[in-house]
């Protein structure tokens, strides 16, 4: 199991909800894409890479074959799929400190949703309805998904600077590029090795280490 | 004011700062439980002279106070009932040392290089603040005289650096003394040793002011841009927190719980020679030169060194000559107001004050929503939860301001309902990473666990658009150290009281 790669967390939750309030929930996605503002807080919560929540009708689940026998489910489900840096608690608390309308918005048509204040009840439902992550991969460990932006904005940004810099002279290139260290300055964050994310999955990660020394 | 405390149940360290209450002189002892009956005896004679946080009428407040606090291991020397010890939450139960990977206790930093004391196994924090050296020493005398009536029960642990009387340089003192820092002229200041002032704006939450001023800058930001007192449950076990719940970290049961908080002890050696020699050198190469080195101070804590002046609102010499007149003239309570009345709303970019300045770390106000309009519920919705109460005092002298030599720094001690969630967040996430501030990996410039292979950076910026680019503050050495600590559990007087006669029980 592991839930978390490098600076990034997966988080996995189902959750059902009656097939009657489907077309319910399905309005307020709708709604929430079309309404202007009503995503800010999410965008704004730097932390998260993306959130994604889907519903996946009862009768809609999928099968890996044809020959595989249909489900007879009494419950559509609700799954939130997001990655993001930091620790569980952390993102967790972020969502309900910051957007606690927006999830009981996004959830409330959802079975024995508590609310997402006070806090509590929410931890134990999303843990409890979460399934932990088997596999994960990270292209880029040591990267947050802030450090990804601020890379690809560094070296688009070089790149044109270099292919407009060419004939200036050094008084010119001297100006251009003091501004555009100006225009950059939002984007020189170091990056290193992420801070623990858990103490105990430091140590899984410790012992895996210390049991493959030699076999690599 | 929604909240009435009962004060008088309350450790008064929780609710007072004793150093702005005249209190300029503290000593920390610590000691091992060896036996349990001993023990609780012990804490019973202890809990006659703790000082409540009732509030003091006008020139009726004691000269001297002690409080009490407790390890994990210590309440289990006291032998509380397990189903009680299991209550505790898993940062608390492992102790501080333990945590070190989390808070970035490493290299110089790292719990083997810690004063001796904290080989030993603590389990009980006494401290006695006083308005004087004799007011300590007299409370200490009484302190060791229960010790001494504890027939062994209880010892009194040795084992701090520092200096003796007379000066000479020990590892095994019996106790940590503190004191603030004197000026030329032998006034009392809110000095640390790198010059800054310290402790200005303490987190105030409910029930702890009748002075709504006391709040402005100090409590929680409104969506209106004016203040509110934080939740009580984030300082204190047994009311509710900002999410609306009692906090998780109570034991059982709520009688052990309630009024009562969690401490963080640390003692903080400041590299003051380094300190100098860095600010020095980086000062050349600032913009403006040497003549801006006091403003280069300010770009790392947030503050002036002279006078504390928030720097959001003195960015430059000039904005801050007009600053002084103004301070100068104005009465005590609107001198408070212009030391923490301000937010960042209009300084989102950390073009004034850096969002890599020490305050702006510990206390980011409501700029974490980054000037999105009402992206959050409310402005502070990430800070809110991250707050704690500073107390603490410098401790020792600088004799050589070119040397890291010697013994001095600070005795910081941070208050909260939940070690994880608000000192070890602000520590690990704030103080030693940057992805909430998008600064990837740049650490806190005064504070960070700067490491000697990759040092630190951080980028001080500019006013967008100006055409100007932002100072790079490259290669920063370890300014601060970590010399010892530990977490403690403050019970209320009751829970004390419960604790000494070994009744305790959660069921």
């Amino acid at each position: 199991m592991s839930n978390i790669a490098g600076k990034a967390y997966a988080m996995n939750v189902i959750t059902p909800m009656r097939w009657y309030k489907v077309w319910l929930n399905r309005l307020i996605f709708w709604a929430a894409q079309k309404v202007p503002n009503v995503l800010n807080g999410l965008l704004t919560l730097s932390l998260i890479h993306y959130a994604r929540w889907v519903i996946i009708p009862r009768d809609k689940f999928p099968r890996l074959d044809p020959s595989q026998p249909k489900e007879d489910l009494e419950y559509s489900y609700m799954m939130f799929f997001s990655n993001f840096n930091g620790s569980w608690a952390q993102y967790v608390d972020s969502f309900t400190f910051a957007i606690p309308s927006g999830l009981d918005l996004f959830w409330k048509m959802n079975v024995r949703y508590p609310k997402s204040v006070p806090l509590t009840p929410f931890h134990d439902y999303i843990q409890h309805n979460q399934i932990d992550t088997s596999h994960y991969y990270n292209a880029y460990p040591m990267a947050a998904s802030n450090d990804v932006k601020s890379a690809k904005t560094v070296k688009k940004a070089l790149i044109d600077f270099n292919a407009a810099s060419s004939n200036k002279t050094p008084e010119e290139f001297l100006e251009d590029y003091n501004k555009l260290l100006n225009q950059l300055q939002h984007d020189f964050g170091e990056m290193r090795p992420t801070p623990i994310v858990s103490l105990a999955a430091q140590a899984v990660k410790e012992r895996y280490m210390e049991s493959h020394a030699g076999t690599r | 004011m929604t909240q009435n405390l009962d004060l008088t149940d309350i450790q008064g360290n929780i609710v007072k700062a004793y150093g702005s209450f005249g209190f300029f002189k503290a000593r920390y002892l610590f000691l091992r439980i060896d036996d349990g009956d001993k023990g609780r005896g012990f804490v019973n004679r202890i809990t006659t002279k703790v000082t409540s946080a009732e509030r003091w009428e006008k020139d009726a407040a004691p000269s001297v106070t002690t409080n009490i606090a407790f390890t994990y291991s210590g309440l289990q020397a006291l032998e509380l009932p397990t189903a009680s010890l299991i209550g505790f939450p898993s940062d608390f139960v492992m102790g501080m040392s333990k945590r070190k990977d989390i808070l970035g206790d490493d290299g110089p930093s790292d719990p083997k290089n810690w004063d001796k004391i904290w080989q030993e196994t603590v389990h009980i924090w006494i401290s006695i603040n006083g308005k004087s050296m004799k007011d300590i020493e007299e409370r200490y005398q009484w302190v060791t005289q229960q010790i001494e009536a504890s027939g062994c029960g209880v010892i009194l642990l040795k084992g701090h650096r520092g200096e003796d009387e007379a000066g000479n340089p020990r590892d095994d003192l019996p106790y940590q003394d503190a004191s603030v820092l004197y000026d030329e002229k032998g006034i009392p200041t809110a000095k640390e040793h790198f010059g800054y002032t310290d402790g200005i704006s303490d987190p105030v939450f409910e029930g702890q002011t009748n002075n709504a001023a006391r709040v402005l800058g100090r409590g929680k930001l409104t969506r209106e841009g004016g203040w509110e007192p934080l939740a009580t449950g984030e300082f204190i076990l047994g009311h509710i927190d900002e999410a609306m719940e009692y906090p998780q970290t109570a034991p059982r049961p709520d009688l052990l719980s309630r009024n009562a908080t969690y401490m963080v002890y640390r003692k903080l050696h400041e590299n003051v020679g380094t300190f100098n020699k860095y600010l020095d050198e980086q000062a050349e190469i600032f913009p403006g030169g040497k003549e801006n080195k006091e403003l280069l101070a300010a770009k790392f804590s947030g503050r002036w060194r002279d006078n504390g002046a928030p720097l959001v609102n003195t960015p430059d010499n000039e904005s801050k000559a007009e600053w002084d007149k103004k301070f100068a003239a104005a009465d005590f309570s609107t001198q408070k107001r212009m030391l923490t009345d301000f937010s960042y709303n209009d300084d989102i970019d950390g073009a004034k004050c850096p969002s890599s300045a020490h305050m702006r770390r510990i206390n980011p106000r409501g700029s974490l929503e980054y000037g999105v309009k009402d992206a959050f519920d409310t402005p502070g919705a990430l800070v809110n939860r991250r707050r704690i109460l500073r107390r603490g005092l410098p401790y020792g002298k600088v004799n050589d301001a070119t040397s890291d030599k010697g013994n001095h720094g600070i005795i910081f001690m941070a208050l909260n309902a939940d070690i994880k969630r608000q000192f070890e967040f602000v520590q690990q996430q704030w103080i030693n990473y940057a992805n909430d501030f998008k600064e990837g990996n740049d650490k806190d410039v005064l504070l960070g666990n700067h490491d000697e292979k990759n040092p630190g950076k951080v980028v001080l910026k500019v006013e967008r658009n100006s055409g100007k680019p932002p100072h790079f503050v490259c290669n920063i050495p370890r300014l601060v150290e970590t010399r010892g600590g530990d977490y403690f559990f403050i019970p209320s007087i009751t829970a004390l009281k419960m604790i000494a006669g070994g009744i305790i029980d959660p069921t």
